[in-house]
């Protein structure tokens, strides 16, 4: 069947499609430094939008989401019985980034990672940092998340982490600063890849005036990084997932068909049961979180885990990425100490900025944070998903009351910061683009040395004036691409 | 080897796209040719539900002046989700556990089966069902006919694919031997010598539902009666559907499974059994048994090999079970 695509010829009367988009004010826009005036690496795509025009884009955008739904790209939504499947939002118009820019995050991202790697093997070693009082001992060791089961334990090469994903923002000026980090079972590479896909398949022309920089790489790398703690060839490595209905598992399925399972411990080695026996396995590369992960460690009620893994990374006879015990380097309210991390361990200044925080277990923090409230976010430190938090500024009195309740009763357990006006990107919405606020979550990773995924997911808050990205709050995502220099 | 929690998705995958692929063709034939066998007093819907093992079900919420109802028995055979016989179940299982070893099977594979069960289970899959029934069938036989397809040009020959071969082979023996069965539950076991007219169109009805017309009169050269009939669905080793052919690719495919050297080697033998008392068999053998007993045996011995498969392949060893927790849903059934 004829399909006419591209073809269509501009008949004058177009009218253009960001004629009429206004940056959001104090707000740094991805495409325009101000109305009508395009930042300077986004000169080109700005172009080759106006070009397709709006009922191109549109037509292109339905058959994006057919894609989606066909190839079963979606995610299940644990509140339906019959455990239903939702395409995750996908907005057609790529964030990009400029080469310059992206060397620095890459590096700042890098040497992050490497800290907070450091961090951990000290803090379930010899805890020096505590000892040298660069981080008060109550904060890490009172953390929720820090887990005196695998104290004195190091694992392989003194590898925690092997996958990171790095929550970052744009403030007002642009500048990239770190939000949050992840370095227990970080998710959304997966879209990341399938977004790439799709948008090649859906805007192949976009690609051809920008030099891109390639995802596809992401699965055999992490293979690399993942078995790099384990010498030889041919080692067996499992992704271990709490199930098919849980809401990730197509990206579990997607990782571990690029690189299943019922595992076992005998006399402190793990096994993997197959049709012909029992084998061997020496790494795992899991998506379930520590408090799941072995009913006889953590949670007895646990129905995913593997009884007596945390014996067996113990004796060293299997690696596991990450790393158990890893949720105290990104306890939101270690996260301060994170530069003084930095510089603990490497010597070095942070190359990214992060966000100031007051951690409420603080008198004078808390004091601040319950008379500013109206001006902060205030976060609860171990959750995610746009969980346990409150927008000051979005919220009513009531709202902000309660929450100074709960802040006062268990301090401990939150942090407050400003309120960052992150950056916006023009966002197709029913009537053309409009400006929509995002994050990125870039993916590092560390075997014998570190990767970052070149870009990584963008989140898009797909409501008017949102901040709020993540996918169980309505947020949807972008493809994202990180400018190579020129070819020739 | 595999991870045993693969095989067993894979060869459940299999059997449940068979049964759709069987049901469709079925209902296509009973649709189509009402008007050839529709005789008075002998029941035409009840029967079908009886071939899938839904009797019980349908008994206690059908009331008796439905039972034999072409509506009524379409509904409930196709799409109703609340018993696991439905073509509307047989589909979300297969996709259930095509989704969870997607790693396993091929992209095409994924893409046509997911395309399906979205088609299925849109507005103009139910369009298409209120207006063309017969298209409906058709379409869903010839999806699934294209999703095997896609496994014999696009997967990987790995254990993965035996034990999807597997299941396919064992479901088509099973639901040939069960077709053949339909006869005996719409006319009952009445031993007769001389065959009635209407039951020659009834036989034919039986080789359409097998995809079987065309070979059996190439091979019958023309005549047409029960006897052969049978004789060609259970024995013809040159037809795809019958038992005795099914029974040999179930056996080439458990051979390369097969755990060389394991202690116990049941499955395969029992498949070994009832292939050579198959082969050993005369259609004599079988009006004298009986042919519902005859269908029934070969019914229960292929359930017996499956049972022997599950333990031998899928279940975890005895150290292991001990831990082994029962999942959250069931995507596979006992038998």
């Amino acid at each position: 069947m004829a399909k006419r695509v591209g073809v269509r010829k501009s008949e004058g009367t177009k009218e253009p499609i960001f004629a009429g988009y206004k940056p959001l004010a104090s707000t740094y826009d991805e495409y325009f430094a101000e109305a009508g005036k395009v930042q300077p690496h986004t000169g080109t795509i700005v172009q080759q939008l106006e070009n397709l025009g709006r009922d191109e884009i549109r037509e292109r955008m339905r058959l994006a989401h057919a894609s989606f739904l066909e190839g079963g790209i979606t995610f299940s939504v644990y509140s339906d019985a019959r455990g239903s499947e939702r395409v995750f939002p996908f907005d057609p118009l790529p964030r990009v980034i400029d080469p310059v820019e992206w060397k620095m995050v890459d590096q700042g991202l890098k040497q992050r990672v490497e800290a907070l790697n450091s961090f951990l093997g000290d803090i379930y070693g010899r805890q020096k940092i505590l000892k040298d009082k660069k981080i008060p001992a109550a904060i890490v060791l009172g953390s929720p998340v820090y887990r005196k089961e695998v104290k004195g334990i190091r694992p392989r090469k003194g590898n925690y982490i092997y996958v990171a994903g790095i929550d970052l923002i744009r403030d007002q000026q642009g500048t990239f600063r770190v939000l949050e980090d992840n370095v227990r079972v970080p998710s959304g590479v997966s879209y990341v890849l399938e977004n790439r896909i799709v948008m090649k398949k859906t805007f192949p022309r976009l690609f051809d005036r920008h030099n891109v920089a390639p995802v596809e790489e992401y699965p055999n790398r992490l293979r690399r990084a993942v078995t790099s703690a384990v010498p030889g060839r041919g080692t067996n490595l499992v992704v271990l997932t709490p199930g098919v209905f849980n809401s990730a598992y197509f990206e579990h399925s997607f990782l571990a068909r690029r690189m299943g399972c019922d595992l076992v411990v005998i006399k402190k080695r793990v096994y993997a049961k197959t049709t012909g026996g029992l084998q061997p396995v020496d790494c795992i590369y899991r998506r379930i979180d520590d408090d799941f992960i072995d009913p006889l460690a953590f949670r007895k009620d646990s129905m995913l885990g593997v009884p007596g893994l945390v014996e067996a990374y113990a004796r060293g006879n299997v690696v596991l990425a990450n790393g158990i015990g890893n949720g105290v380097a990104d306890d939101k309210a270690v996260y301060p100490f994170v530069p003084d991390i930095i510089r603990y361990y490497l010597g070095e200044e942070p190359i990214l900025e992060q966000v100031p925080t007051y951690i409420c277990e603080r008198k004078a923090d808390r004091k601040y944070t319950v008379e500013n409230i109206e001006k902060l976010v205030v976060k609860a430190v171990n959750e995610a998903g746009g969980y346990g938090m409150l927008v000051g500024p979005k919220a009513n009195k009531r709202q902000r009351s309660a929450f100074i309740r709960k802040v006062n009763a268990d301090p401990r357990n939150y942090i407050a910061q400003p309120l960052v006006e992150l950056s916006a990107s023009p966002t197709w919405m029913p009537r053309g683009p409009a400006p929509r606020r995002l994050d990125l979550r870039p993916f590092v990773l560390r075997g014998n040395d570190s990767w970052v995924l070149p870009g990584g997911l963008t989140r898009v808050a797909m409501v008017r004036g949102s901040y709020i990205v993540n996918s169980s709050q309505g947020g949807g995502s972008k493809d994202t691409w990180v400018l190579e220099r020129k070819k020739s | 080897m595999i991870v045993s929690r693969v095989a067993e998705n894979a060869f459940w995958l299999a059997r449940y796209l068979e049964r759709v692929a069987s049901m469709s063709r079925m209902m296509y034939v009973n649709v189509n040719f009402v008007l050839d066998v529709n005789l008075e007093g002998v029941p035409r819907w009840m029967p079908m539900v009886m071939a899938v093992d839904a009797e019980k079900e349908f008994l206690a919420r059908t009331p008796e002046d439905k039972r034999d109802d072409a509506e009524t028995v379409q509904q409930f055979l196709c799409w109703d989700r609340d018993h696991p016989n439905s073509i509307a179940s047989d589909l979300y299982f297969a996709r259930e556990n095509a989704r969870t070893i997607r790693e396993t099977i091929s992209l095409e594979m994924w893409e046509s089966l997911n395309g399906l069960s979205l088609w299925f289970n849109s507005a103009d899959g139910r369009k298409l069902y209120q207006r063309e029934r017969f298209e409906f069938y058709q379409r869903l036989r010839d999806q699934c006919v294209m999703f095997q397809g896609f496994v014999l040009e696009t997967m990987l020959r790995s254990e993965a694919y035996h034990f999807m071969r597997l299941g396919t082979s064992l479901e088509r023996a099973v639901q040939t031997a069960r077709m053949l069965d339909l006869k005996h539950h719409a006319l009952g076991s009445a031993a007769r010598t001389a065959e009635w007219p209407r039951e020659i169109a009834q036989w034919q009805a039986i080789l359409r539902t097998c995809s079987a017309i065309e070979p059996y009169f190439k091979v019958a050269q023309g005549e047409l009666s029960g006897p052969r009939v049978v004789e060609f669905l259970l024995f013809e080793k040159k037809f795809p559907h019958s038992v005795i052919r099914s029974l040999e690719q179930a056996r080439k495919f458990l051979k390369q499974v097969r755990t060389r050297g394991s202690s116990t080697d049941r499955s395969f033998k029992a498949l070994e059994d009832l292939h050579r008392q198959l082969d050993a068999m005369s259609m004599e053998d079988v009006v004298q048994r009986g042919l519902h007993k005859a269908l029934m045996w070969i019914d229960s011995a292929i359930a017996g090999i499956c049972a022997a498969v599950q333990e031998e392949y899928f279940l975890a060893p005895p150290q292991v079970r001990r831990h082994r927790k029962s999942p959250q849903r069931k995507l596979s059934r006992t038998v």
